[in-house]
């Protein structure tokens, strides 16, 4: 016994919780050639076929790109400093891409190891996310090589699985799934095929072991001379979280924000005394595939990337954590050995 | 209330002194005497040191961890947030965040004789181990400092060098670059390295610890090699850029050690197994 | 085509004439299409040139780790050649050591790309090597601006609120400015913190403030390749706030970026017609 729902069904939801005043985050055909998340206004406004994955991620609705952590007020020689508003409304995210949704658990890690973020934290908890399964892929593709594949569960409180005739098999995983889908679904036989997923692309353990004592490897220089510099990358990119800190107002008062940063900007290791240790590209490509394929492992026990293709989709020179990675293992395999 | 670690504790500029073109000191103290009272940290730590509208600097904190009414910092003014420190005065208010990282492992060095080797801005960071040394004299055996600066004019804490050789054992031995002595200099005149190497230092039972520019360390570890010290025994304080100060920003990384959490005090040994991402 | 531009390629690097080859290769096998760097004669079979070759390769001329490579040799399509030539106007590169290949290019895309209809620089003009041969016959030239002038009939407020709506996705990635072969400041200007001009935060007025400087600093400049749209991760019309300044090049001094070296850049240049009196 499975339940189900209609597509008209699941749309009345989202206006329905649309007027209860919960924000709906989901993919949203910004124009003809693009999808990418976004709180929709309405169940008009969501895209539920015709996409592989939408070109961002919902990492938004826990790590905002632009996050106010307190304000100032600056009085004389005194300072008042203000907490933001504390409320985390609950809000959905609907329709996410399981490599989008396990990327979840995979931040909690970072953002809780001795000191916790409590921004994070907060948002977390108040986010219910609901997966669409996939039933194709693309070239970009490669969430069955890092452990994970399109029906993965990770991260998800209920999925949504596509029965090939408009309507959709609801699979609840916790309570905050439960409580979303109760008595919005229907008791049915018919059961979803998950497709395969895409092919295993590469074998990630021998490229881990060989990133471990990759630092001084002038292959970091040949991988990456194409790479502009830009952030499209990490901000498309549901599993990175390197942020920024910093003082925006005037001599009245302002905030302090977190905003969202990357590793491969030249600012972003660049010290004030104009010392920077990673003045140039390769450098800075480095750590970003050490960072999700070595450090992170290192740390947390997971690697920072679920495979989902954003890197290599909005790359401007298509280059890519899956590109890097076939590279990489192209290396090993003509030279054998580190 | 949400606790948020990215927001820091109002402070209250109690002095500010001069050393010498752009290096200033400031001891400042928690405007909440609750804060205060709760407050405590090892010293070695750092910590974000924040001017309301310019933004946070990281700076060891360079007081004794003994000193129970106020903590303090030195910078040199090099960049937006330094230069907005420059301008700071008695009674204004700016913010700390922390203690964060590790500390000088003071326990383990008991019992032994210590070495500390400076170079210009990087006294601050020794001072406040030397001063925490000093107060449990009985607890260290001898104690050397070597310290030096391009010219006279660029010694930092220069009057607490005196004090510091007025304790029981311990030599101060201060030196300056050849070309940057006055005729009034009396002390030694020569490169860190060189000084270190010509003071003939008993070296058994000792660690060390240095803190200076790139190219003052890579001179003096073969001096402190031939001395006999092993690199277990030397120690340094890192430094990286970092932003959050809490290991979530992801800059300051080497490898997979996060300086603000695993570091910034490292030995030498283990700096030999990062990577150089510094 | 392709064959004759890796003959080309595979001449130059076994003459010693150039040290690397910036030009179209393959990703990965059945990859897109994205920049290589062919340093030795026998990798030349790597250079691809088909309608998947987007991408303006000007950009890398002025990137320190390109040029550490050598003296480069470059493929370039007609809108691309005209960001080389705005680069030699600009002292950018010394003419002399680039070696530019120019393809005669029908249009990248399949459909072909809207800038590809108006395009009147389908044969290179300045190039060291042409490969190939297409009608140039520019489309009317009244395709150039159309997308433009229908979207000016809006009100300002309808303009407005569209450009409120499109860079509200904006999330300061800096694709637009990477891409773009006259961005090339050594240390950009939202880079710069004493005085922060432009917040580096993803907020409305910081978001107009980076889209409208970059916009700025293009006017008189931008030679219209689209790129910055085509690789913009949030789908913002970048395009559409260039052309705006490239059209008031156009009609108020007569001038298109790029397509004429002796023609000096307007912003650089004045004369003794020009409107305003200040200049007199």
């Amino acid at each position: 016994m499975s339940e189900i729902i209609s597509r008209e069904a699941l749309l009345r939801a989202v206006d329905e919780w649309l007027k209860q005043g919960v924000p709906v985050l989901g993919p949203s055909r910004i124009n003809d050639a693009f999808v990418a998340y976004a709180p929709l206004a309405s169940s008009d406004a969501l895209a539920l076929d015709g996409y592989i994955h939408p070109r961002n991620s919902i990492k938004e609705a826990v790590f905002p790109k632009h996050e106010k952590i307190y304000a100032y007020h600056i009085k004389g020689s005194g300072v008042e400093l203000e907490d933001p508003e504390r409320s985390v409304a609950k809000q959905i995210v609907l329709a996410a891409r399981p490599c989008d949704a396990a990327a979840l658990p995979i931040l909690d890690h970072v953002f809780n190891w001795d000191f916790k973020d409590a921004f994070y934290n907060a948002r977390r908890a108040a986010t219910t996310v609901v997966t669409l399964a996939c039933t194709e892929h693309d070239a970009q593709c490669f969430c069955t090589s890092v452990g994970l594949g399109p029906a993965a569960e990770n991260g998800s409180d209920a999925m949504l699985l596509p029965l090939g005739d408009g309507t959709f098999e609801v699979r609840c995983f916790t309570d905050k799934g439960r409580e979303l889908f109760a008595g919005k679904t229907e008791s049915s036989g018919q059961a979803a095929k998950v497709p395969a997923g895409p092919p295993e692309r590469l074998d990630v353990g021998p490229i881990t072991e060989f990133l471990k004592d990759s630092f001084d490897n002038p292959i970091w220089n040949e991988l990456t001379l194409r790479c502009l510099g830009c952030g499209a990358c990490a901000y498309e990119c549901p599993t990175c979280h390197c942020f920024d800190i910093v003082d925006e107002g005037n001599a009245a008062g302002g905030y302090r924000a977190k905003n969202w940063d990357s590793c491969q900007f030249e600012m972003f290791t660049m010290h004030a005394s104009g010392h920077n240790p990673r003045a140039r590209q390769a450098q800075r490509q480095r750590q970003r595939v050490m960072h999700k394929f070595s450090i992170y492992p290192q740390k947390f026990g997971e690697v920072l990337c679920t495979g989902c293709g954003n890197c290599t989709r909005n790359c401007p020179v298509s280059l890519g954590i899956l590109n890097t990675l076939m590279d990489l293992a192209a290396h090993l395999d003509t030279t054998g050995a580190k | 209330m949400m606790e948020n670690v990215y927001k820091p504790d109002l402070m209250e500029v109690i002095e500010v002194k001069q050393h010498t073109v752009d290096v200033k000191s400031v001891k400042i103290k928690f405007r909440d005497p609750e804060r205060a009272a709760r407050f405590s940290y090892e010293v070695g730590q750092f910590g974000m040191f924040s001017l309301f509208g310019m933004g946070e600097s990281t700076f060891n904190i360079c007081s004794s961890s003994n000193w129970k009414d106020h903590i303090e910092f030195c910078f040199r003014k090099t960049g937006r947030v330094t230069e907005a420190f420059w301008q700071i005065d008695e009674g204004d208010t700016i913010g700390f965040r922390g203690p964060y990282g590790n500390s000088y492992p003071m326990e383990e060095w008991e019992g032994k004789n210590l070495i500390f080797i400076g170079g210009g801005i990087a006294m601050p960071p020794i001072r406040c181990a030397v001063w925490y040394a000093l107060e449990s004299r009985e607890k260290y055996g001898n104690i050397t400092v070597v310290y030096g600066a391009r010219t006279t004019k660029d010694l930092v804490f220069e009057d607490e060098l005196d004090q510091w050789a007025e304790y029981k054992d311990v030599r101060v031995i201060r030196c300056v670059d050849p070309g940057g002595e006055t005729p009034e200099w009396t002390y030694e005149v020569g490169l860190v390295p060189n000084v270190l190497r010509d003071a003939q230092i008993p070296a058994d039972n000792t660690v060390a610890l240095v803190i200076g520019p790139p190219i003052m360390i890579k001179f003096t570890l073969p001096v402190l090699d031939q001395m006999g010290i092993a690199p277990a025994s030397i120690y340094s304080s890192l430094e990286n850029r970092m932003k959050c100060g809490v290991g979530k920003c992801g800059r300051c990384n080497c490898g997979p050690v996060y300086v603000c959490k695993e570091g910034p005090i490292f030995s030498f040994e283990q700096l030999s197994k990062l990577p150089s991402d510094f | 085509m392709e064959q004759e531009l890796r003959d080309t390629c595979k001449r130059l690097l076994e003459e010693g004439a150039v040290d690397v080859i910036i030009g179209y290769g393959q990703s990965m096998p059945d990859g897109p299409v994205c920049p290589v760097f062919i340093k030795k004669a026998e990798d030349v079979g790597r250079l691809v040139w088909n309608r998947q070759c987007f991408g303006n390769l000007a950009t890398y001329l002025t990137r320190k780790e390109i040029k550490a490579l050598g003296k480069p040799a470059i493929v370039v399509k007609g809108c691309d050649e005209r960001a080389v030539v705005v680069l030699e106007q600009e002292s950018q590169i010394d003419r002399a050591s680039v070696y530019v290949i120019g393809m005669a290019c029908e249009g990248v895309g399949d459909p072909p790309a809207s800038k590809c209809g108006y395009c009147d620089v389908h044969m290179p003009r300045f190039a060291d090597a042409v490969i190939g041969e297409v009608a140039n016959e520019p489309v009317s030239q009244d395709g150039r601006y159309a997308e433009l002038d229908a979207f000016m009939k809006k009100t300002p407020e309808e303009r407005f609120a569209y450009w409120t709506n499109e860079l509200s996705r904006c999330v300061k990635c800096y694709a637009c400015r990477e891409v773009c072969p006259m961005c090339y400041c050594n240390r950009c200007i939202v880079d710069k913190n004493r005085p922060a001009v432009i917040d580096t935060s993803s907020t409305p007025m910081a978001n107009f403030a980076w889209n409208m400087a970059r916009a700025f600093h293009q006017a008189g400049r931008c030679v219209g390749c689209g790129e910055c749209a085509r690789v913009c991760p949030a789908g913002i019309n970048l395009r559409l706030l260039n052309d705006s300044l490239a059209k008031a090049a156009e009609e108020g001094f007569g001038y298109r970026a790029g397509m004429d070296k002796d023609t000096p850049p307007v912003i650089g240049s004045y004369a003794l017609q020009d409107e305003e009196e200040f200049i007199q």
